[in-house]
């Protein structure tokens, strides 16, 4: 092995497939959706039956995932490809529309946390869902409203009643949560537990006690559904507790809740550079085409400066992202990189899209032109899956030798 | 296939370089900065280690181990001192020049200098002070005799190892008038009549480094010494200045490096309030800005010496932006390192306030930061941005070379 920053033949092949079908199929679409708050269901029946997504790929083929999706290709010493995969396709389908890519079927972030911690029988019954026909979704659901950032501080009960678990509690801003066939929920057996007290449950649609509640009316990922669940005395047999009962000796369900993040930290990253570039190329292109005082708005020097410091901060951010992606291939512990990746991505992006913005002049404010809805779509990237704030703690607690207490 | 995996060679020659930095180099920084100089046994020593002609192929006496082997040398030294890493690198800037200028026999005449007596130093006269309004130089080069020989006449300044080197390889202007196309590289070798050192220049930083204005006054330079570049010498130059680039860049990481480092130990060693100041969440939090500062430039500057090497037609473009991204966050790592250590980062007690001046010097070391930006951007942008040849020119900034 080596130091390389080449794409192999089949990631390259991968990443033109999807960059086309992002620019021919999910751009002209992304307006559109952004202002009817919703992708047309027969674009997501058709995404829907297309093989080798990218969340098809991260299912295990022997849990009935596209056996041969592109996430499932190893290295000649056996080694994962699957994370770097998946920062090539996200940026892609984020550079066409990052709402669209949500709305892609499959297990969303309900996908790590089944694949760490569920029994073989969970992850058939699951991930099995996914190969029958028809829009399925998974979703993942922590953040509730007293508890977003300070994970151990949720307060959703659980109690276990005979051959059921009696749940009890809210959560919010679930992506897909209102259509979700099952969201992966977590609850606290006691709240004084801390985080030994977290489990892991998949609650599924129709669950008696499981009810959605408002549909958030956000500034950005209009598109993207972001649900309140409530769960009111809501039954959940003992089977759809994750791994069993016994794997919850210590602080599993947290260690489960926070796992994901290592995988979908850099995702988010992965993202975000997808809309970064995306912003960037549109004020490229526009100050090529338009002129002031005379002259093509790129003869400014200022601009151009603007630009070729846009254009390198992008490229850090996906090398950032690179890293992290590399590191979960590999097997080595990731969760500082995978902060650095997802704080680092955000801060860039924002600051690109914020550029486009400026660069565009009056036209930057302008509906048609995108860069405005990338300029509110980006704002979240700093937020979710971890604010920037939280993402410094995380690798602050990583680089000092003792663990501080904030 | 993405790789960050360093072959097992390259962390051997890491894990040395970083010993003999540690060493050698991290203790007496302060003794050199005030000598202004580093001592001539230990640059012998280092080029014992057979680094001198790491990047140069096998066929001219170098190692054949490509740019980015040379990129960690450099971080390891730079992390030692940054002024010692300039001046402990004696071919500089020459052998990068030569190697990127001139043809076969010359490489193997002039490269063989540095190859057999590895602490000969070498020097590269490009800037001048006092230019003519016009692309290109004010110095000439002018043609005596059927063009066996040269005599040039100018003054060249910000020349590191001016007028002690062994050999100098100055940029001059062979037609006057023809803007770049006019422009030509010679090789002078010491002790040449007509060439003497000007001042020496005091700077803001990297006092270790001796950097001197260079007088030449009808200096005879024979035909066999000017380097032609090839069938296109503002491509070969431009090379060349890829190859500087990529060096400074890489030695402003490890400065990075080297002051995140120092303001994470200091800031856990130093309590306030009842506990270590780096548990207060604005010290921590910009401890982890610094960190990703460091390993994104790092991230930069590896892909770009991955794509130089492979002669990529991106490589220039990405060069660019490697040295624009080390150039910005270097100046913000160190800048905050001197602010975590509060009044002991403005005292010399401690290292932090070198770095911050040394970081400002560096990144005058290659072509500015202006003029990389108009790269990348001539890259992006294409002819609606035409803003100049693309070659650092005196035009916009001088630069130390």
């Amino acid at each position: 092995m080596s130091v390389d920053f080449e794409l192999t033949p089949q990631q390259s092949q991968v990443r033109q497939f999807l960059h086309q079908f992002a620019k021919s199929v999910v751009r002209p679409l992304s307006l559109q959706a952004d202002r009817e708050h919703k992708i047309p269901e027969d674009f997501l029946l058709r995404l829907a039956s297309m093989q080798g997504t990218m969340q098809a790929g991260e299912i295990p083929a022997e849990y009935g995932g596209e056996g041969e999706g592109v996430g499932e290709i190893k290295d000649k010493r056996g080694k994962s490809q699957s994370n770097r995969f998946a920062m090539i396709g996200a940026e892609e389908m984020a550079w066409g529309d990052v709402s669209v890519l949500m709305n892609l079927p499959g297990p969303g972030l309900g996908g790590p946390p089944v694949r760490f911690m569920g029994t073989p029988e969970q992850k058939k019954r699951f991930f099995g869902l996914f190969k029958q026909p028809g829009l399925h979704y998974g979703a993942y659901g922590l953040t509730e409203p007293g508890a977003g950032s300070d994970v151990s501080g949720i307060r959703s009960s659980c109690r276990k009643d005979g051959d059921h678990w009696i749940l009890n509690g809210r959560k919010c801003f679930i992506t897909n949560g209102g259509k979700a066939d099952w969201v992966v929920i977590f609850a606290t057996v006691d709240p004084s537990l801390g985080r030994a007290g977290h489990r892991a449950f998949v609650v599924e649609k129709g669950t008696p006690g499981f009810i959605c509640g408002k549909i958030e009316e956000k500034m950005g990922l209009r598109a993207s559904e972001t649900a309140e669940l409530v769960l009111e005395d809501c039954r959940v047999p003992t089977e759809n507790l994750l791994g069993g009962e016994e794997h919850y000796r210590g602080k599993e369900g947290f260690m489960g809740a926070m796992k994901t993040f290592d995988s979908s930290r850099p995702m988010v990253g992965a993202l975000a550079v997808g809309i970064a570039r995306a912003a960037y190329e549109y004020a490229r292109d526009f100050v090529k085409d338009n002129y002031c005082l005379g002259r093509p708005i790129a003869r400014y020097h200022q601009i151009a400066s603007m630009l070729a410091d846009d254009a390198r901060l992008c490229d850090a951010a996906r090398l950032m992202c690179w890293r992290a992606a590399w590191m979960a291939d590999e097997g080595i512990p990731n969760a500082k990189e995978a902060s650095m990746a997802k704080a680092y991505a955000a801060k860039a992006a924002m600051r690109i899209c914020t550029d486009a913005v400026q660069i565009l002049g009056a036209h930057g404010l302008e509906k048609h032109q995108f860069v405005e809805k990338w300029y509110r779509d980006i704002k979240v990237f700093d937020i979710f899956e971890g604010t920037g704030q939280i993402q410094r703690i995380v690798i602050s607690k990583r680089i000092l030798r003792e663990p501080p207490n904030f | 296939m993405i790789s960050f995996a360093l072959t097992e060679d390259q962390k051997i020659l890491q894990e040395t370089v970083r010993k003999f930095a540690a060493e050698e180099i991290r203790p007496r920084m302060r003794e050199f900065e005030k000598a202004r100089a580093v001592p001539d046994a230990l640059r012998k020593k280092l080029h014992e280690l057979g680094l001198g002609l790491l990047d140069v192929p096998e066929a001219w006496g170098g190692q054949g181990l490509g740019a980015l082997t040379a990129m960690l040398v450099h971080e390891e030294l730079a992390f030692g001192d940054p002024g010692a890493a300039v001046a402990l690198w004696a071919p500089h800037a020459a052998a990068a020049a030569i190697l990127e200028l001139g043809d076969d026999e010359q490489r193997k005449r002039l490269l063989a200098r540095f190859g057999q007596a590895a602490d000969r130093l070498g020097a590269v006269a490009y800037s001048e002070k006092w230019k003519v309004p016009e692309a290109g130089f004010a110095t000439v080069a002018q043609t005596t005799g059927a063009g066996e020989a040269y005599l040039l006449t100018g003054a060249k300044s910000f020349v590191v190892n001016g007028g002690r080197a062994d050999l100098t390889v100055v940029f001059a202007q062979v037609d006057p008038g023809a803007g770049w196309a006019g422009v030509g590289a010679f090789v002078i070798e010491q002790g040449a009549e007509g060439m003497r050192a000007g001042a020496r220049h005091d700077l803001v930083g990297l006092e270790t480094v001796h950097a001197a204005e260079l007088v030449l006054e009808s200096c005879r330079v024979p035909g066999r010494n000017r380097l032609r570049g090839g069938d296109d010498f503002l491509a070969a130059a431009r090379r060349f200045f890829q190859r500087a680039a990529l060096i400074n860049a890489a030695r402003q990481v490890g400065l990075a490096r080297a002051s995140y480092e120092f303001a994470l130990q200091y800031t856990q060693d130093r309590q306030a309030f009842g506990k270590p100041v780096a548990h207060f969440q604005s010290i921590a939090f910009t401890l982890a800005d610094m960190h990703m500062d460091v390993e994104s430039s790092r991230w930069m500057l590896w892909k770009a010496a991955a794509e130089f090497d492979a002669a990529s037609p991106s490589a220039p473009q990405s060069v660019a932006k490697a040295a624009l991204h080390a150039n910005e966050a270097a100046w913000r790592v160190a800048d905050s390192g001197v602010q975590l250590l509060g009044g002991a980062g403005f005292i010399q007690d401690f290292p932090a306030e070198k770095w911050m001046r040394d970081t400002k010097a560096l990144a005058l070391l290659a072509p500015s930061d202006q003029m990389q930006q108009l790269v990348v951007a001539g890259a992006e942008l294409g002819r609606a941005a035409d803003f100049g040849p693309g070659v650092p020119t005196s035009d916009i900034q001088p630069i130390f070379t």
